[in-house]
């Protein structure tokens, strides 16, 4: 028996694009966007960009805010774990396109960087429905604590290495000077830092600044995400061009003795 | 109001490692240079005598599990992994690979770019891990009762294929015959484990539903039964196929670029939707 294989059977050979594409002769379309007449000098490449990632052209505003917010996000300190990997490219003489790839890639983490924008504007939009719901920001976060043996792991809340978050006190300056006011999400999150601050020393972090402002420009969790897919990129090249700069296998060299070995003792094979 | 003032911004002073931590691989320095390794052992073995004595899966065995597999084990891996070596020329990893060959790409870059693909979750590295924690959680249940629910549950609003769990569905609208058979010879060997043969069961019962075994499905059914920890397992399952990625790549670094189609101008049809 033939089986139905039309859904299939549709899409060979063709592609149905619904974000555009370069007619030959007539031009380059994104979104119904002529590239070269509409967007090109035009529009800044973030606006693009976010173009891309979500189907709709933001204002310049918000444009200069996520441009912001990368430079904010993408350091050249090669002790930040993507960053490192930069730096290893460079030291193992990888092309920076390999290097900076392979550092991006590696943001793709539950700890920092794009990884986290997902479960972070999860988040605040749930503890905002919650709200509206009734509950107040002090529940909220004692049943988030409960969840984690009474520790405020929130995501958007408390970051590694450090407490406290220098970036978030930036971008507040620059969303007042673009002239964005606090919406719901970020006024929640505004609430539940001054409690985390109050009660464990803890606060807001940048990724949790982020998740709120953009929930309030209604984006969503996954289209953030693809918005901050290079998010890291310049810091990674940065550390890139640091090595590659050096003799090859001079970043951060280890001895044999620096490997603290636990594993079996030596042995015979049986 | 009074001006909020931010929490300064203070190291945790984490307490990191001064070494880092192995317990796979122990490296003797030489006497002249600290930086040069005289002899290196996995897990307690010498790799000279590894090579000499032992095969390439026993010692990627002994790699993740710490100790070297039986005859058994060892010939149910093998043959796992001759089974997934190449996931054929129409996989997306697979056409990434060729992409990037007949693209002109810096060949190095082949295997990396298909294996990121080959990361995705659909029939790939990405279900692994959960289809590992399925056979966990449900292969002391009863599998026909299992398949007659999850089958019966089918979504109306379904595009494309339909996974009906974790390592199981629809291939194109069928059962994938090739993951099947690669089941039924994997399940007559004496290392064949719980697993499989709750999964055999499983697809059995799914068959009348025209669902049946993923590739994925049947790697994560082996590698749990041979003990492998399932954040292990989707980087092995990339690591299996990852020969027949970059064969494909590779064949097409030489070619010109017309060697692969491109889809024609009247063939690519912009349709904008209101997102």
């Amino acid at each position: 028996m033939s089986k139905n294989t039309a859904p299939w059977d549709e899409q060979r050979n063709t592609i149905h694009s619904t974000k555009g594409g370069w007619v030959v002769g007539k031009g380059v379309f994104n979104h119904g966007y002529s590239m070269m007449d509409d967007l090109v000098g035009k529009t800044s490449y973030i606006q693009v960009m976010v173009l891309n990632a979500t189907g709709r052209l933001p204002q310049r505003k918000l444009a200069d805010w996520l441009e912001a917010i990368h430079i904010c996000l993408s350091w050249p300190d090669p002790r930040i774990w993507c960053n490192t990997i930069g730096a290893l490219g460079g030291t193992a003489r990888t092309s920076p396109v390999a290097a900076t790839a392979a550092g991006i890639l590696a943001n793709d983490s539950k700890m920092y960087g794009a990884g986290t924008g997902i479960d972070s504007l999860n988040f605040i939009q749930w503890a905002l429905s919650e709200k509206q719901r009734g509950l107040s920001t002090g529940e909220i976060i004692k049943n988030e604590c409960a969840k984690h043996r009474g520790k405020p792991n929130i995501m958007g809340f408390a970051r590694p290495i450090a407490k406290g978050d220098e970036r978030v006190v930036a971008m507040q300056r620059v969303q007042k000077e673009l002239g964005f006011p606090i919406g719901q999400h970020q006024a929640l999150a505004n609430e539940i830092d001054a409690i985390l601050q109050r009660n464990f020393s803890e606060s807001i972090n940048i990724g949790g600044y982020i998740s709120a402002f953009l929930a309030d420009q209604h984006y969503t969790a996954n289209e953030v995400c693809r918005i901050f897919s290079i998010l890291v990129s310049s810091g990674v090249t940065a550390c890139y061009t640091d090595t590659i700069k050096k003799p090859a296998g001079t970043f951060l060299p280890i001895k044999c003795s620096d490997i603290d070995y636990q594993g079996k003792p030596p042995r015979e094979l049986p | 109001m009074t001006k909020k003032i931010p929490l300064p911004v203070t190291s945790r002073n984490e307490s990191f490692t001064e070494r880092t931590v192995t317990k796979i691989w122990q490296e003797r320095p030489s006497q002249e240079n600290p930086y040069i390794a005289e002899s290196a052992r996995c897990h307690g073995y010498d790799l000279h005598e590894l090579m000499e004595k032992r095969s390439f899966i026993d010692v990627l065995y002994l790699l993740f599990r710490s100790e070297l597999p039986s005859i058994e084990e060892s010939k149910i891996l093998e043959q796992l992994m001759i089974g997934l070596i190449n996931p054929g020329p129409r996989h997306p990893a697979t056409r990434a690979a060729m992409n990037a060959g007949v693209g002109k790409t810096d060949p190095l870059h082949i295997l990396p770019i298909a294996l990121t693909i080959y990361g995705g979750n659909a029939n790939a590295a990405g279900s692994i891990e959960a289809t590992m924690r399925f056979f966990r959680k449900h292969r002391n249940s009863d599998p026909t009762q299992l398949a007659n629910e999850l089958a019966s549950n089918r979504p109306m609003d379904i595009e494309g294929d339909w996974q009906v769990a974790p390592g199981f569905g629809s291939s194109y609208g069928g059962i994938d015959i090739m993951a099947s058979k690669l089941a039924a010879q994997l399940s007559t060997l004496d290392g064949c484990g719980p697993s499989l043969t709750w999964g055999m069961k499983f697809a059995e019962n799914l068959s009348q539903y025209q669902l049946g075994w993923y590739h994925s499905g049947v790697a994560a059914a082996v590698l749990s039964d041979l003990g492998f920890q399932p954040r292990v397992c989707g980087g092995l399952f990339q690591m299996f196929a990852s020969p027949g990625l970059f064969a494909h790549g590779v064949e097409l670094a030489n070619k010109p670029r017309t060697a692969m189609p491109y889809v024609k101008d009247e063939n690519y049809l912009i349709e904008y939707e209101n997102e």
